[in-house]
């Protein structure tokens, strides 16, 4: 007894010895003879490149916030405590004043329609901006954290302090869709094909996921994703700011770093955040391709190369992209 | 390249039913893995129900990659003339324990049910795969065959698929639920088939309500969730089968064989079934976490069986022993009141 579970640890050890060489036709195998669909595994090496890092590309900001992207890859954020503008860091990497007098944004998005729609937390209205920076007044008197715009022009944004998902339809009116579901609806994002809204919890351990209707409004919640939790404060995850890539993979900022979701809801790990002393609050991919995972942690944005790209939804809703055929494991 | 792979049977069981008197299907399919052993299997008079016994060997068979296809549906699984076929029918639910989710499900009545007495009742996880006439468990079939051999009671079968959230509009992808419904360790599950899928069912046959003659059963995913079921309603259901089961942190469950040690043993029959070729991934290693499930089992003195083969993820193996893994998990049933 004592000498046989060792025996079977070094049998599977020698059957690994041997597995390279044979990896192709056991894939193969694999593929044809697997008889019940499982869905396929996202580990965080699919995602991230060996060698590439963080690095900083904006600095000296006291509390950054609202990352978003348009078509061409640019970057847009706010400085949500202190700034007064909104910021945007081309694809030179040059950072410049886009909306000047736009204080306490928290968050931001550009629309199918070329403008840019943004949550002024500090005065307690969304707004949205034309390209040239006018400013037009969708609602007032709420209390905004963040937001996302569909392709066909529907406004979603979370009031963190009452527990509500509300949401603004093509001809401004605005909606409650979600009250009391979530404790702290903060972060939010779609899935690629925009059918499913997702919603973190800064109040909580889970993102959570609702199918859009076909009239914008909101049904089948589901507490489908759970977040990894501090080990001081196992049920409170700190989810934040969201995005989500070409697979359909989540993204959510939490206090334990950027947390990665597969598309069925199972988490796939956890990226580490760049300066661990400062909050991480925002999520976006931006850059050339869009495959630059960027966040905005404390006073600095981080960007690094991914092997993904993100999901863009001014653009038209599709399926998610299949993954290319795994190798097997060494 | 003369390297080739391993290929072998672990057996850890504290019953020793599948050595003593395997099925002849049973008995084709681990024979086949072993035809190059050199040293044949211990007597198994040597096994008592009381002890642990390890039947472990070890070849290296020329034939590359050959074990997860070697293993096929045997004769219990084919249809037999002159035994009484029953009849599945198939079924639509939307849950309200998990919102906005729909699903098939189907159910088999045998035979010999003629609603005089309540019947046992087994449930599965993906149930579409088992309920498949050419699947690799053919569960009806099986159930015609041991009902009819008196190798396991009248029992209604109920194979439910997991759930989606359908897409509102065309173009859109469903949620798929699965993974949430399958890999959470909460009650959840076990309240959706209390609460919803039984009393349903019901309405139409007279089901038992003894945990005895409750069982349930799945692979990967589907087999953490037989588990979770009877470990948080030990209540309710008494006897477990989990193929490739997925005892790994997809959403926790690797924390299972630490909960059984240090929990008062419940009352749960347990088999499960695993392979040395099964997935290593992210989540974790699953011939690993499963043979930390037996061990688990085993220090805390569950009746269980443990059965590691060398397939893959799949459910070819489980399903070759699928009868003789009926015949241990009912081997009670004639002592039992439905």
């Amino acid at each position: 007894m004592k000498l046989t579970i060792p025996c079977l640890l070094v049998h599977l050890t020698l059957l690994r010895r041997s597995f390279g060489g044979q990896a192709l036709l056991s894939a193969i195998i694999l593929t044809m003879f697997t008889n019940f669909t499982i869905a396929q595994d996202m580990p965080l090496s699919q995602v991230l490149i060996d060698g590439e890092d963080w690095e900083p590309i904006a600095k000296g900001f006291n509390f950054t916030d609202g990352l978003s992207t348009d078509a061409e890859g640019n970057l847009y954020f706010s400085d949500v405590k202190g700034g007064t503008a909104v910021f945007k860091v081309d694809l030179e990497g040059k950072t410049s004043e886009f909306i000047k007098d736009a204080p306490g944004i928290s968050g931001l998005q550009w629309g199918s329609d070329d403008r840019l729609y943004a949550c002024v937390a500090k005065e307690q209205r969304v707004v949205v901006f034309d390209k040239e920076g006018n400013e037009t007044e969708l609602v007032n008197e709420v209390r905004p954290n963040d937001l996302v715009v569909t392709h066909d022009g529907n406004l979603y944004f979370t009031m963190t302090p009452t527990k509500e998902i509300r949401r603004i339809d093509p001809e401004g009116k605005m909606t409650v869709v979600s009250e009391g579901v979530v404790n702290k609806p903060n972060g939010i994002t779609l899935s690629r094909d925009q059918g499913t809204l997702a919603v973190s919890d800064h109040g909580g351990k889970h993102v959570w996921a609702f199918r859009i209707e076909k009239d914008g409004s909101l049904s089948s919640p589901g507490n489908y994703m759970e977040m990894r939790t501090p080990v001081k404060d196992p049920e409170i995850a700190k989810g934040d700011g969201m995005a989500t890539d070409v697979h359909g993979r989540y993204y959510v900022t939490t206090a334990e770093g950027l947390q990665m979701f597969d598309p069925t809801g199972r988490l796939g790990g956890v990226i580490a955040t760049p300066d661990p002393s400062m909050g991480l609050v925002s999520a976006c991919f931006a850059g050339p391709d869009h495959a630059y995972l960027h966040v905005a942690n404390g006073g600095t944005i981080y960007r690094r190369k991914t092997k993904t790209r993100g999901a863009l939804f001014f653009e038209k809703p599709e399926e998610a992209e299949p993954l290319a055929a795994r190798p097997m494991p060494k | 390249m003369g390297a080739g792979r391993g290929s072998g049977l672990v057996v850890i069981s504290r019953s020793a039913s599948f050595a003593d008197s395997p099925a002849p299907g049973a008995r084709r399919n681990t024979a086949r893995l072993t035809d190059c052993q050199t040293a044949p299997f211990p007597p198994v008079s040597h096994l008592t129900m009381k002890r642990l016994a390890i039947l472990f060997s070890l070849v290296f068979a020329s034939a590359a990659f050959a074990a997860d296809e070697d293993y096929s549906p045997g004769p219990d699984a084919m249809v037999k003339e002159g035994v009484p076929q029953g009849k599945v029918t198939q079924h639509k639910w939307s849950s309200e324990i998990f919102p906005g989710t729909e699903r098939d499900y189907w159910v088999y009545v045998p035979a010999q049910y003629d609603g005089s007495n309540p019947a046992c009742v087994m449930v599965f996880q993906d149930g579409g795969g088992f309920v498949r006439e050419n699947g690799a468990f053919r569960a009806p079939t099986v159930f015609d065959n041991l009902i009819a051999s008196g190798d396991m009671p009248v029992t209604i079968g109920i194979f439910i698929n997991p759930g989606v959230v359908p897409p509102a509009k065309e173009g859109q992808q469903p949620r798929k639920n699965r993974s949430f419904e399958y890999d959470t360790l909460s009650d959840q599950y076990a309240r959706f088939l209390l609460e919803e899928i039984l009393p349903e069912v019901a309405k139409d046959y007279k089901l038992t309500g003894n945990p005895d003659c409750r069982a349930i059963c799945g692979n990967s995913s589907g087999g953490i969730c037989a588990f979770t079921v009877a470990w948080e309603r030990p209540d309710e259901f008494h006897k477990v089968i989990s193929h490739i089961g997925s005892f790994t942190n997809i959403r926790g469950g690797h924390v299972y064989p630490a909960l059984i040690r240090k929990t008062d043993p419940k009352p749960i029959k347990v088999f499960l079934q695993d392979g040395e070729n099964d997935l290593d991934n992210l989540h974790g290693n699953w011939p690993l976490a499963n043979q930390q499930m037996a061990l688990a089992l085993e220090f805390s003195g569950y009746d269980y069986e443990f059965i590691m083969g060398t397939g893959k993820h799949s459910g070819r193996h489980g399903g070759s022993i699928f009868p003789e893994t009926l015949r241990w998990l009912w081997s009670d049933w004639k002592k039992l009141k439905p």
